[in-house]
């Protein structure tokens, strides 16, 4: 029995929180010392940035200090190092940061073991007053402490009376709400230290929501001052941040260890350009956050600090700039050795390349029963058949694999249970686009599939289709999604990976796109017309040449918005779907190959490389970047070939990796160390138990040999079982309507439920057609293992097995009932592996 | 640091009067309640009761938390929790956590007074802290103002030569006649909403305080300035006051939604309306004194039986929060202003709407009603003349350059006061609607 069960991803949350919890005793209570931490020894340090200028008393610059060993490892020095200014009466350091003290200039003297390094630093400005900008400075306080955030005074009716605009993106609103509303009740420009906004946070007045500042934070003292100096708004002329820069940038590996810090910390740097030229530091200002705490925490202050050996993204916000930085971190694993594993093509090369650096060692290959049962699976969704199993096993040919797979993308299957994939996302149902709507539709996915038509233009079909949708049944997609909003989210959804709601409204908190582009999008699909035909389930698409679409909250029509290209000229009387289709579709569009790649992989591995692969954004960053951008330009290269793309991924060695972990991978769960056992899906279990016990299910008035994952729509013919096992109802495009989650029904439906029941007690299932035809008892068992895992049973399996139908000598069927049953409730069976 | 400190302290000391003599016994209700109340309450009151302890009262200061450990132990300050962990030097533990240590002198104070035999010095147990302190000592204002303030009350004295002003930490009096100080009223807390004179124009009711944290209402002679009488403290600002007509009761409105009715000469509170479930605004009496009307945050106005306290009628269509109310002299009617800068006549008998008033183009704040006219005014930097009987509009008076927050109606010398956010104050002819002074009221502000 393979090493896969229910219990591993719960054993494995477990040990990854104690292996937290251990590792923060050791993290805050040492010494910084090199010692032990299996870096070499510094060459050098380098410091960024390379000069300061600081212009205001209100400045100040974080340094960062990057210690280089001779192996060419860098490392963060920044807590480790010593400063020292040329002239404290013009400039300090505290906290690795320079602080301005008098106008001058002076070097900063950096010192790290024996390395050392002078910067410059310029101070000017010193003696003129520096008030507080209410944007960059009071609005980027409460943004920083969390005030108006969602989930408390950023919320559409705010908190205890007091609301603001979430993550201050209506600096007009907070102006009258802060110095205003109710007299002026918030803020005191008469005694500053007793304004409400501050005894608030600070909790020197009863909060609902608890302690949020203290005094040593910068936001009090920029508060503070901002409403000492009369709470001023800026004028119109006071420059405007453009951007925002992270330094280091992406890309850095960082060494944990057992014995140190050293390493395993990374100060950031933030700076805010702005339009004047003049850059800031906001480094105390920025909020940061982590992608994935177990890997990396970040503190208020920009400093990160990594918790386990994987990868973070580290996500920093200064007012509506948002900025990733993908760090990677690496341990040394005592007694780990690289393998050497042969690369079958470029994906195990990316993928081997990854788990060397974080120290996994990749399982060995699978067994060849393993292979079979998983590749067919995947390909066609159903088992193999006896027969084509033992010819399988008993081939002796080297490339027999590879041969499947070619077999497997050729068979007719391999096109209805695609379908079923594409019909989840373009939410084919009876209920949308009626019985004989779905036909249609259904029909034109399978002859899409079975002629491998390019995704390219499998996604051109669909956005820009028009006409009679029993004509020409693409066009169901603008029936399915019934308005210009369902339309766009879906399209960004399934085409673009990005989940768009939250721009319907607002600015994205969190990601970059924003209301704008929400409706610059939408023009896209604003002119699309839907209207009834003469026939029951015909509707018929059409496009306008006019209409426009208008920004709800700023009132502006919107021009054609496209990511990347911006806005876009498209002649008064073309269909804009089909401008929008040109963008999409071509090679360099960053999202098009990459999505599909994506999804494709974790269609194949049950966890995508973005995941969720519906999911793309700069806070979910790929698991192997450099693997997705490889998949997606072979991919593009290879005109949008879906076959090619899934032959490749299966012949990979990644692929035919063992689901057993070994010692160096047991806790890798996103870098393809191993294959991760999944649950059958529900169509896959239902066929899989058909075809164990021999016994067919019949779906309403669907043809008599439709198999569950080749229905077209799941309410063609409702089924009890398949939605218990997550069956979705297509109502939206996420890929997460799916359930994948295990439940007492299931439970209960494979212990007794009338599926499992009925087909057991069948008069024509497989174990009684053999009983009745004379077979031994051992062929009898050997048959049914052979069918449910593609493999023979082991010696003692077969042994247990016989030993039951002897003890039951009057009821040998009942016995084979028992033995068929236990082999439908093991692990081996119900998952993929 | 230490200067922040310092400061604190200082404030402390002005605020509460904290009692420093060293031989002196210590008074919880002087000296221990105030430094209960301003370090501790708040994550240990009602709102919140970290760690399942409250101080917000002795009886349950006096009740261990979590931990169990007896937090006051009389006598014996070795073993009082209260005392261990406002000392501690494990960071974790003391108190108020995260915050700056308490400072030295109010340390001292709890020691001894465990060490005294942490003796309760007030009536009832259960009461409030805020409630048995004695009414603070509140800081002087600034000699001279470095900002303006916004007006947010303005009275006329009896004779209308005088115009009482809601400053900080004072109440200032000008001549209506030059806009010249004439005299400062302190004493007071940070904020003045609402000011009322009694019916012999002997003593200014005033509704004050620090928002957020407290309200009161102090009842000063007009002639001296000498503070005659603190009425109620509240958890949070109280917003108007209003003398009944035959001057015997004082209504007050506060933050925490109640509207208390004093007896004048015992300062007793005779009648606590709980109906309101959100701050309370302004409140007005009826001509005969039997009635009471409120304007509210919760977005309704709302008329009372002044006797009894029993709710009449819920105006409640301006679906906004209520600013101000007036009386219509015909006794069955009312005027109410809202923060969408409507005002609306409505019934006393049904709680309907019977006329539109008028929009501002902006919030609208309390009205101020005369013999036969009323008066509203806006945020849109407008005041507007109404007659009572018709509310057809009178005139509008222009010329602020900013929200106008208050207003105070003269009837005998037909003089109207406004005053803006910028801390501007105007006063007008009503019969010409000419203004006639105006001035900054801000003792010594120079732009």
């Amino acid at each position: 029995m393979s090493n896969c069960g229910l219990g591993r991803n719960t054993r494995l949350v477990i040990v990854a929180s104690l292996a937290a919890f251990l590792l923060c005793g050791s993290l805050w209570g040492q010494e910084a010392s090199g010692e032990g931490s299996g870096i070499a020894s510094p060459v050098s340090v380098d410091v960024f940035p390379a000069h300061v200028r600081l212009t205001s008393p209100r400045q100040q610059m974080q340094l960062v200090v990057t210690a280089a060993t001779a192996d060419d490892h860098r490392y963060d020095a920044t807590h480790s190092a010593t400063y020292v200014s040329s002239d404290p009466q013009v400039a300090v350091v505290e906290n690795s940061t320079v602080l301005p003290r008098g106008d001058g200039k002076a070097d900063i003297t950096i010192q790290y073991g024996e390395h050392s390094k002078i910067i410059s630093v310029e101070v000017t400005g010193q003696g003129e007053p520096a008030p507080v900008s209410f944007y960059h400075g009071a609005l980027a306080a409460l943004t920083k402490q969390g005030c108006n955030a969602g989930a408390c005074h950023g919320s559409p009716s705010g908190k205890g009376g007091f609301r603001l605009s979430l993550r201050a993106f209506d600096p007009e609103l907070d102006k009258l709400t802060l110095i205003r509303e109710e007299f002026g009740r918030r803020t005191n420009p008469h005694q500053p230290e007793a304004s409400l906004l501050l005894l608030k946070p600070l909790m020197k007045a009863p909060h609902g929501g608890g302690l949020q500042m203290t005094k040593r934070d910068p936001a009090y003292a920029l508060l503070r001052d901002w409403i000492a100096e009369g709470c001023q708004l800026d004028p119109p002329s006071a420059p405007r941040c453009v951007r925002i820069e992270v330094y280091p940038p992406s890309g850095r590996v960082l060494k944990l260890s057992e014995a140190t810090n050293i390493g395993r910390e990374q100060q950031l740097c933030v700076l805010a350009h702005f339009d004047d030229g003049s850059v800031r530091d906001v480094t105390r200002l920025a909020v940061y956050s982590s992608s994935d705490e177990q890997v990396a925490e970040v503190s208020t202050t920009g400093l990160t600090k990594g918790q386990d050996r994987g990868e973070a993204a580290i996500m920093v916000r200064y007012m509506e700039f948002v900025e990733s930085v993908y760090l990677t971190f690496v341990r040394e694993a005592p007694g780990f050795a690289w393998s050497n594993p042969p690369a079958n093509n470029y994906i195990d090369e990316l993928v081997y390349g990854k788990l060397q650096q974080l120290k996994y060692l990749p399982s060995e290959l699978c067994s060849d029963d393993e292979f079979l049962r998983r590749v067919y699976l995947d390909t066609i969704g159903v088992l193999p058949t006896l027969e084509e199993t033992q010819t399988f096993l008993a081939d002796a040919a080297p490339d027999k694999r590879s041969k499947v797979i070619d077999r497997l993308l050729e068979r007719p299957e391999y096109a209805r249970f695609w379908a079923l994939k594409w019909g989840d996302l373009l939410r084919m149902t009876k209920k949308a686009v009626g019985e004989s709507g779905v036909h249609k539709y259904h029909q034109w996915l399978l002859r899409s599939f079975a002629a491998n038509e390019p995704y390219d233009q499998f996604a051109r079909e669909v956005l820009t289709a028009s006409g009679s949708t029993l004509a020409n049944p693409a066009a169901n997609f603008y029936r399915t999604t019934a308005d210009v909003n369902d339309t766009v989210e879906s399209v960004a959804q399934v085409f673009l990976g990005a989940r768009l709601q939250c721009a319907k409204c607002h600015n994205h908190p969190f990601e970059r796109w924003t209301q704008d582009n929400y409706y610059g999008m939408a023009s896209f699909f604003h002119r699309v017309q839907r209207k009834t035909a003469g026939r029951p389930d015909e509707s018929f698409i059409f496009t306008t040449r006019s209409g426009e679409v208008t920004q709800p909250r700023t009132g502006q029509t919107m021009k054609p918005w496209l990511p990347v290209a911006g806005e876009v000229d498209i002649a008064a009387d073309a269909d804009r779907r089909k401008a929008f289709a040109d963008w999409l579709t071509q090679k360099e569009n960053p999202y098009f190959a990459k999505i599909e790649a994506n999804r494709i992989w974790a269609h194949l591995f049950g966890r995508g490389i973005v995941d969720p692969p519906d999911d793309f954004r700069d806070s979910n960053p790929p698991s192997n970047k450099a693997l997705l951008e490889a998949l997606a330009k072979d991919f593009a290269e290879y005109k949008f070939d879906r076959k090619h793309l899934i032959r490749t991924i299966l012949n990979s060695r990644t692929y035919q990796a063992s689901s057993r972990p070994n010692e160096f991978n047991k806790d890798d769960v996103r870098f393809f160390s191993h294959y991760q056992p999944r649950l059958l899906s529900a169509e896959q279990l239902l066929d899989a138990i058909c075809h164990v016990t021999g016994v067919a299910e019949k779906f309403g008035a669907l043809p008599a040999d439709m198999k569950a994952t080749q229905l077209p729509s799941p309410d063609m013919a409702e089924n009890e079982f398949l939605k218990i096992f997550g069956q979705p109802e297509r109502q939206t495009v996420c890929e997460c309507e799916r359930g994948d989650d295990s439940n007492l029904g299931q439970a209960l439906q494979l212990f007794n439920g009338p599926v499992v029941h009925g087909k057991l007690r069948h008069e024509a299932n497989r174990f009684r057609v053999l009983l009745n035809a004379g077979k031994p008892d051992e062929d009898i068992v050997r048959t049914l293992y052979l069918a449910a895992v593609c493999r023979q049973p082991s010696e003692g399996e077969l042994k247990a097995s016989l030993a039951h139908i002897a003890s039951k000598p009057d009821n040998r069927v009942e016995a084979l009932e028992d033995v068929c049953w236990a082999i439908l409730n093991t692990n081996e069976f119900l998952f993929q592996h | 640091m230490r200067i922040s400190r310092l400061v604190a302290l200082a404030c402390c000391s002005w605020l509460f009067g904290v009692s420093t003599q060293a031989q002196d016994a210590v008074s919880f209700r002087k000296d221990l309640a105030p430094i209960l109340l301003s370090n501790c309450v708040a994550c240990h009151g009602a709102k919140k009761a970290e760690g399942s302890y409250r101080v917000d009262s002795f009886a349950r200061a006096t009740q261990p938390g979590d931990t169990g450990a007896a937090p006051i132990t009389a006598a014996n300050a070795a073993e009082s929790e209260l005392l261990r962990r406002i000392i501690s030097t494990d960071e974790s533990e003391r108190m108020p956590l995260e915050g700056d240590p308490l400072p030295e002198e109010q340390v001292a104070l709890v020691r001894r007074w465990i060490e005294q035999g942490a003796v309760y010095d007030a009536e009832n147990p259960q009461a409030d802290l805020a409630v048995i302190m004695p009414p603070p000592v509140h800081p002087d204002p600034p000699e001279e103002y470095s900002q303006t303030l916004p007006v947010t009350a303005l009275k006329f004295s009896t004779d209308g030569a005088r115009l009482f002003v809601g400053g900080y930490h004072e109440v200032t009096v000008w001549s209506a006649a030059d806009g010249q100080l004439a005299q400062r009223i302190k004493n007071v807390d940070q904020r003045t909403y609402g000011l009322d004179l009694s019916p012999d124009g002997t003593r200014l009711a005033v509704a004050c305080g620090s928002p957020g944290q407290r309200g009161e209402v102090r009842v000063f002679r007009v002639e001296s300035g000498e503070l005659l009488n603190v009425l109620g403290t509240m958890p949070d600002a109280a917003f108007d006051v209003a003398y009944s007509p035959d001057g015997k009761r004082l209504a007050a409105c506060a933050a925490d939604g109640a509207v208390r009715v004093y007896d004048t000469e015992s300062g007793k509170e005779e009648l606590t309306i709980t109906s309101h479930s959100d701050w309370v605004t302004a409140v007005t009496w009826n001509n005969d004194g039997s009635k009471l009307a409120t304007a509210s945050r919760d977005k309704t106005a709302k008329v009372f039986d002044a006797k009894t306290g029993e709710l009449t009628i819920t105006f409640s269509e301006h679906g906004q929060p209520v600013k101000g109310v007036a009386f219509h002299p015909n006794g069955t009617e009312m005027y109410s202003s809202a923060a969408d800068g409507r005002v609306m006549r409505w019934k006393l008998e049904d709680g309907k709407k019977s006329a539109d008033v008028v929009r501002f183009g902006g919030e609208a704040y309390k009205l101020e009603s005369g013999e036969d006219m009323f008066f509203a005014v806006s945020a849109d930097k407008t005041a507007r003349q109404f007659q009572l009987a018709d509310h057809k509009l009178v005139r509008d008076f222009r010329g602020h350059n900013e929200w106008i927050l208050s207003s105070a109606y003269h009837g005998p010398t037909k003089r109207l006061a406004t005053g803006s956010f910028d801390g501007e104050v105007r006063i007008w002819n009503v019969d010409d609607g000419k203004e006639v002074v105006q001035f900054r009221a801000a003792p010594g502000y120079v732009k």
